[in-house]
């Protein structure tokens, strides 16, 4: 540092000029890095945060609940870097690539075979984006039962929820791209899903004047089948329109983060004694004789008049060592899984032949299992109502209490038990009863297309929830404990109806104990 | 007070070390395990062993260990092949083993592979850097590596195989032989000319293993291998097939599939085709007609067998008529005509005009005077002689004695039994009045039809058959009652 | 931790931390070390193992097709083979200067680009090219043929003994 006071008041141009160059090295050293060291002392630390573009995406200082690792599970970090580490292997895997239904599987089989990495990339990007789907899955989970969504974070819910959406439409969209067998008819039962309003506008009768289904489906699709346009459709969205909103959602949701006074967790008492990792801290009183930094102190929704950061560290470094050590794990658990199994690759897409059973991605088949009962209702009103259902928590749910806590409000670890039970023995039970003894088509074969829409185990599944949440929220007195009520089943029905058809449904769609038992076809 | 970070930074020095370990593993096998490059420095030693002269030294020296590919843009194949089996033009590597031996010279001498490549003929992943995924039987691939054996039946591609050596195509011939000897155009059409019980086959060979049915196939899996075991059993293959057991040894089964996986038609650039594969192609948009004892031998012979008898038909649950005997001897030729060519709708026997059996009209006279000349025709032909006017019947009357003589096999309305059906538009339409008299009155040998007129005069009365046939002729099928009264209908409604 | 009071310092009283540790030094290493690697992997996949087109060595016919004074263009192929009494060898015409393909001229290569001239054996006459149209190696395959290796550059005057 210093360099101003190199320059000499009185001199030649040319001996000036002469100067700088010799000392070019080491003042282009210093732009770069402006310390020219690690910091040293927590001023140094703040600037290191503070005056990176990177950095300064954290505060400051960090709260040690933060960054105690059963809070978080590192599960929005784990998302974000395997979204990174999808950006760059697609980007490489983007030169080799050629998206075109002529092209497009002699390059997946080039990056197999002959490209240098190629496979290995081509594994890694696969992997990641199963565990960024994952994760983001888990982060929701996470952040519901740790109630961080309450003021002043319903908002950002919001935009995580956005973030969801937008993560299974990435990872649907690439589906198609190799424009295997896998991916030609996994897309067009995605697409066929986005085309189940025509079963209810079909029993009305008016498909013929609207007709929102078919409409949906050649939106995505450029046509009425699974062809070229799909693929230059579904590429553009995968490499450009999809990554590029959500890379503009997640620094909505990480600003937001900031601005909600980092992760939640519950208000420390000012001036006393405060409770966490088993023992007691004293809390920062502000010494009336001391002035501290603006961003020392700006934390929380409000500027914290007699109450400081007490339990705090500074993020620099031991945010960034939980940052790298949680970019590491993600990346050597892809390494790992990408070094054993290959990511699939199938024979070329071939209409006349279909895949049986044809399944859509994985996170897609507990809907796929609702669609095989009614298109409509387990295609579209279902997610539909799970969505909204989602978006509408925090502001059904306005009571503080328990933020940043698992499992924080009283009663709430016995309800999300009890909710899991009761999620687990609807879920099976009903599946069970489907499998043996079907549903209405099979007892009443004239039955309208209607009843079997307003009827069907999915249906029946969304009713069991809604009245078992009800019950909880009279029997409770509590809207949290409802909500838990719900989302515990939902979560549950989400994951056994994603088992059961993944591992229990073969060809057409009959039920198997186990794949192995799937008659060879 | 315990460092909050630092079980992270074990974490990261951990997770750190799995990755660099998984990374430098990766590279490893990438660059110094591939099976190609172990090869290529396999083939490398051997090129040493054999650098004995000048030439040798230097194709030594100039070999390097790299991939290798041939591209064909036009065959759309793009052959890796070449990275393992690099010996392929050397005339040196005759005593070295595969994959570093040479290939047959005078096949290659015609088939640069340059030009070629390697899996217009041989099929396989050519895609593939390792033997595994490039013979790709057990691997997400449609067509995997054929067996050498059945190499030639991809020769079909550009080659008319009657043109070819036969010494080369020995298993095709046979199975082109076997496919007329065993009357599978009976069922299966080829080109536009074959029956319609079974499907056609004009592109069997570029089937893939999925439009099979593997259900009852060993692994592994291969469209040879359901072939070969369906030609050994049919129904044993495919449940419920109705296709006959070809009875054949296991050479001829798999000579067939040989034929078989000839029968593709893949779009290949016409400067890849041999001048005798464009001729081939020329003749068959104007057929010659074929002789009739051919003829009978490819299209009739599965079912009706010589056609002098007939027999119960267990698959079909019903008759096949003798159509060489008495019938052929009492038909006019018209009749014949008209049997083959629209065939009995409702039965297994199919139509073959052009249009549906691909048989032109020249060809169906000719089979249908190759009907009459039978034996057994001739024999019977003095009975066809000896036939008289038939007077008009009464039709009700005529129903009494069809209950009483003829609905035990022919069912009440002539609706069909073990017996053909005799209420069939198309059979009513071809056969006359004396043809029906002629065969009431005098059977049909060596079928279960018997006389109903003895010589005597005993049985069933001149009179009498001409009520029977009045009660036929009465007979019409709902189709066409319905047809008419929609007409009239029609007619009505316009009034 | 050893201490016998629960309550912690405030932070005003910064507990002593080993910043410059053992564990951050092995950790961060191999966090660099683990990704240089992957980087160097990343760098790897951009560069093509093999050529996407045709090969850039080039079977051209046996020797007996080539006879003494005769010129073959391989124009594709953008290289001539010529043969005179001291054997065979073949030359570039892909200009030096920025690639184009040269034409054959009278006096021996033209360069429609920027106007370069060359004399028959590929000698610069004229323009910007910086260097002669290159001599390509020839050598024999297995089964005969002579084969031109386009990328492989042989002094001017190698003449291959067919």
């Amino acid at each position: 540092m210093g360099t101003t006071a190199t320059i000499p008041e009185k001199t030649s141009a040319t001996q000036e000029f002469l100067d700088n160059l010799r000392q070019l090295p080491r003042n282009l050293k210093d732009a770069w890095f402006r310390l020219g060291r690690l910091p040293e002392s927590e001023r140094e630390e703040s600037q290191a945060t503070f005056h990176n573009l990177f950095l300064h995406l954290h505060s400051v200082r960090v709260h040690l609940r933060t960054l105690r690792p059963s809070l978080t599970l590192g599960l929005g970090l784990i998302a974000t870097f395997s979204f990174l580490v999808l950006v760059i292997t697609g980007l490489l895997l983007m030169i080799y690539y050629k998206p075109s239904t002529a092209l497009a599987y002699q390059s997946m089989k080039d990056i197999h075979y002959v490209v240098a990495t190629g496979r290995f990339i081509r594994n890694i990007h696969r992997w990641a984006a199963h565990i960024m789907v994952i994760a983001v899955f888990a982060h929701m989970a996470r952040v519901f039962f740790t109630a961080s969504y309450k003021k002043p974070r319903e908002f950002n819910w919001l935009v995580g929820l956005g973030l969801l959406v937008l993560t299974l439409a990435l990872s649907f969209t690439g589906y198609l791209l190799p424009y295997d067998q896998l991916a030609y008819w996994a897309t067009t039962i995605g697409a066929n899903i986005a085309n189940s309003p025509r079963e209810l506008t079909d029993a009305l009768g008016i498909t013929p004047y609207f007709d929102p289904g078919g409409f949906q489906k050649r939106l995505l699709l450029g046509a009425n089948t699974v062809g070229e346009d799909s693929l230059i459709r579904f590429y553009v969205l995968h490499v450009f329109i999809l990554p590029l909103l959500l890379v503009i959602l997640l620094s909505v949701h990480f600003w937001r983060i900031r601005k909600d006074g980092g992760l939640a967790r519950p208000e420390d008492p000012p001036g006393g004694l405060a409770e966490w990792g088993g023992k007691l801290h004293r809390v920062f009183e502000p010494l009336a004789t001391k002035t501290y930094g603006l961003m020392a102190v700006v934390r929380g929704r409000r500027p914290p008049v007699n109450r400081g950061p007490e339990g705090t560290v500074m993020s620099w470094p031991h945010l960034l060592w939980a940052e790298l050590a949680v970019l590491m794990l993600t990346i050597a658990v892809t390494l790992v899984l990408s070094f054993y199994i290959d990511a699939p690759l199938k024979e070329i897409a071939n209409p006349a032949v279909p895949e049986n059973p044809a399944k859509a991605p994985w996170y897609f088949l507990g809907l796929q299992e609702l669609v095989s009962y009614s298109a409509f209702m387990g295609g579209l009103v279902i997610p539909t109502i799970a969505v909204l259902g989602l978006a509408l928590i925090p502001f059904l749910d306005r009571r503080p209490g328990g933020e940043g806590l698992w499992f924080g409000t009283p009663g709430e670890r016995t309800v999300a038990w009890q909710s899991l039970l009761f999620g687990l023995v609807c879920t099976v039970g009903l599946l069970a009863f489907t499998v043996n003894f079907g549903w209405l088509r099979n007892w009443f074969p004239e039955i309208h297309q209607l009843w079997i829409i307003a009827i069907n185990p999915g249906s029946i599944l969304v009713l069991l929830f809604a009245g078992w949440s009800l019950w909880t929220l009279k029997r409770k007195n509590s809207v949290r404990l409802a909500a838990v009520a719900l989302f515990t089943c939902f979560l549950v029905g989400f994951v056994v109806l994603t088992y059961f058809a993944t591992v229990h449904r073969g060809p057409n769609w009959q039920f198997y104990w186990w794949p192995s038992q799937w008659p060879v076809h | 007070m315990k460092d909050p970070s630092r079980l992270y930074r074990w974490m990261l020095l951990w997770t750190s070390l799995v990755a660099l370990g998984f990374l430098l593993a990766a590279a490893v096998r990438e660059n110094l395990l591939a099976e190609w490059q172990q090869r290529q420095r396999a083939y490398r030693k051997l090129l040493a062993e054999k650098a004995t002269d000048a030439r040798g030294r230097e194709l030594l020296r100039n070999f390097r260990i790299e991939l290798r590919q041939v591209s064909v843009p036009a065959l759309g194949a793009v052959d890796r092949c070449v990275s393992c089996h690099v010996g392929i033009d050397d005339p040196r590597m005759t005593d070295v083993p595969q994959p570093y031996r040479l290939h047959p010279v005078e096949i290659l001498e015609h088939h640069p592979v340059d030009r070629y490549g390697c899996t217009i003929c041989h099929q396989g992943q050519g895609a593939a850097t390792n033997f595994h995924d490039a013979k790709a039987e057990d691997a997400y691939w449609d067509y995997p590596l054929l067996p050498r054996e059945l190499t030639q039946a991809t020769c079909m591609t550009c080659h008319d195989v009657s043109r070819l050596p036969p010494q080369d195509v020995t298993l095709v011939l046979e199975g082109m032989r076997l496919y007329e000897q065993k009357s599978c155009g009976s069922c299966h059409k080829l080109q536009g000319r074959g029956g319609a019980l079974g499907p056609a086959l004009d592109n069997e060979g570029l089937k893939t293993k999925h439009q099979l049915i593997l259900t009852n196939l060993k692994p592994p899996y291969t469209t040879w291998r359901w072939h070969q075991a369906h030609f050994r059993d049919p129904a044993g293959i495919v449940p419920g097939s109705q296709m006959k057991n070809p009875t054949v040894t296991e050479r001829e089964a798999l000579a067939l599939t040989a034929y078989m996986l000839s029968l593709r038609q893949r779009d290949v650039p016409e400067s890849y085709l041999a001048p005798d594969k464009i001729a081939q192609k020329f003749r068959a948009l104007s057929p010659q007609p074929q002789p009739a004892e051919q003829l009978y031998r490819m299209y009739c012979f599965a079912c009706h067998g010589d056609g002098t008898y007939g027999r119960w038909e267990k698959t079909f649950q019903r008759f096949i008529p003798a159509i060489r005997g008495t019938l052929a001897a009492t038909a006019t030729r018209e009749y014949l005509e008209t049997q083959i060519a629209q065939g009995r709708p409702g039965t297994q026997m199919p139509p073959w005009h052009s249009q549906a059996g691909g048989l032109l009209p020249k060809e169906i006279t000719a089979l249908a005077d190759y009907l009459r000349a039978s034996p057994a025709a001739r024999s019977a032909r003095d009975l066809a002689a000896r036939s008289r006017p038939v007077a008009r019947g009464d039709a009700a009357r005529g129903q009494m004695l069809f209950l009483r003589n003829c609905a035990g096999c022919h069912g009440v309305a002539g609706v069909g039994g073990v017996a053909p059906e005799l209420a069939n538009p198309v059979f009513l339409r071809a056969a006359d009045d004396s043809f029906l008299a002629t065969t009431i009155r005098n059977g049909r040998a060596a079928t279960a039809m018997p006389a109903f007129q003895r010589p005597d005069g005993a049985g069933l009365s001149d009179a009498e058959i001409a009520d029977i046939i009045a009660f036929l002729r009465s007979l019409e099928s709902p189709s066409q009652q319905t047809a008419q009264a929609q007409d009239k209908s029609r007619a009505g409604g316009s009034q | 931790m050893s201490d016998t009071n629960d309550v912690k310092p405030s932070r005003l009283e910064p507990p002593p931390v080993t910043r410059r540790s053992f564990l951050s030094i092995a950790s961060l290493i191999s966090f660099l070390a683990a990704m240089g690697t992957a980087l160097a992997g990343v760098l790897r996949l951009p560069k093509p193992t093999v050529e996407p087109g045709p090969v850039r060595r080039y079977k051209v016919g046996h020797p007996e097709q080539f006879p003494v004074g005769a010129e073959t263009l391989f124009a594709e192929q953008n290289f001539v083979v010529r043969r005179d009494a001291a054997g065979v060898y073949a030359i570039s015409t892909t200009c030096t200067h920025l690639g184009c393909a040269v034409a054959r001229t009278a006096e021996g290569f033209a360069c429609p680009c920027h106007g370069s001239k060359f004399a028959a054996n590929g000698r610069v006459l004229a323009g910007p090219a910086p260097r002669p149209l290159p001599w390509l190696e020839i050598s024999r395959a297995a089964d005969g043929q002579l084969v031109v290796y386009v990328d492989r550059e042989v002094p001017e005057g190698t003449h291959f003994q067919a």
